[in-house]
């Protein structure tokens, strides 16, 4: 099992370790390892000529839990705008939905939210 | 168990069965999608890989299994709650792999408007892009038939039976549809 699927929220279980100034060496680099893996990360599905608008559909209702509506929204936007950001938020929960997409054979990818 | 049985025309899907299983074959050692894990790192992402792997070869396992010899028997495939996710990823897998490199000259609109004259293909594009049109409307089959299944879980069970259109013809299906190959009349047969 991979890194992502064992641990999804770990980081996020974690709320106090990016505060405070007076941290000691070993407190700081975990503050470090924290804050780059809490994110803010998007993921964002990228369109393929290959999967139909149904099956797309499906598997946003599947790996979200969307209802169809917004599953058959999120499914226009990458296939009409090539791309759609299905979901964002902490590090590894992020890397757990990108991990599920690609299961699914979707192309998925992740990108911090700071970069934009 | 919600289960539908598809009768299929063995002299149209039998000689698609080389490239499905040899495209199977390559999708042993390669994930069908293209992969962008660039900030991941390399422990990890060898992780990653292995996992979308191994599933990727149980999916092709269990879509390459329903040909076996009761296929060339009666032509009939069956799908159920059991098999029905990993069916419609393996279809997935297969189709991206034929467009990589099967039918990798035709343009992304075009294949995307599925108005493609078969004959109109050059003679080595045929299969291939039969196979794919054949891999497509497995999916759209199950999705339509089975999407709740798959929502739900493998495991789950919805007691309802499924009414058979009397028009509905598939684009596979033998001529012989109105043949009993099934093993009871709870079953769906397109």
């Amino acid at each position: 099992m991979i890194r992502a699927l064992a641990t999804p929220t770990t980081a996020a279980a974690e709320p106090g370790l990016a505060a405070g100034p007076a941290l000691a060496p070993a407190e700081v680099e975990r503050s470090k390892t924290a804050l780059a893996t809490q994110g803010p990360w998007r993921v964002v599905v990228l369109n393929d000529p290959v999967n139909s608008m149904s099956y797309v559909v499906l598997v946003f209702r599947k790996v979200f839990g969307f209802s169809e509506p917004v599953a058959r929204k999120h499914m226009l936007e990458v296939h009409e705008q090539g791309r759609s950001i299905v979901w964002s938020g902490l590090r590894e929960q992020a890397e757990l939905y990108a991990f599920a997409l690609q299961q699914w054979h979707l192309t998925a990818i992740l990108e911090s939210d700071e970069t934009h | 168990m919600k289960r539908i049985e598809v009768k299929l025309s063995l002299s149209v899907v039998a000689p698609l069965l080389d490239l499905m299983k040899a495209s199977s074959d390559v999708l042993e050692a390669q994930i069908a999608a293209p992969l962008a894990l660039d900030d991941i790192d390399a422990e990890f992402r060898d992780d990653w890989k292995a996992e979308l792997l191994a599933g990727q070869q149980e999916e092709l396992h269990a879509l390459m299994g329903l040909f076996n010899s009761d296929f060339f028997v009666n032509g009939v495939v069956a799908f159920d709650e059991d098999n029905a996710e990993v069916i419609v990823r393996a279809c997935s897998a297969l189709r991206l792999r034929l467009r990589r490199h099967d039918l990798k000259v035709l343009g992304d609109e075009q294949l995307e408007s599925g108005a493609i004259e078969l004959e109109s293909l050059p003679e080595p594009l045929q299969k291939p892009y039969m196979c794919y049109v054949f891999l497509g409307t497995i999916q759209e089959l199950i999705i339509q038939h089975l999407d709740g299944a798959i929502l739900r879980g493998a495991a789950a069970e919805e007691g309802v039976e499924f009414e058979p259109s009397a028009d509905d013809d598939g684009e596979f299906e033998d001529d012989a549809d109105g043949e009993d190959g099934g093993d009871g009349g709870d079953d769906e047969k397109r």
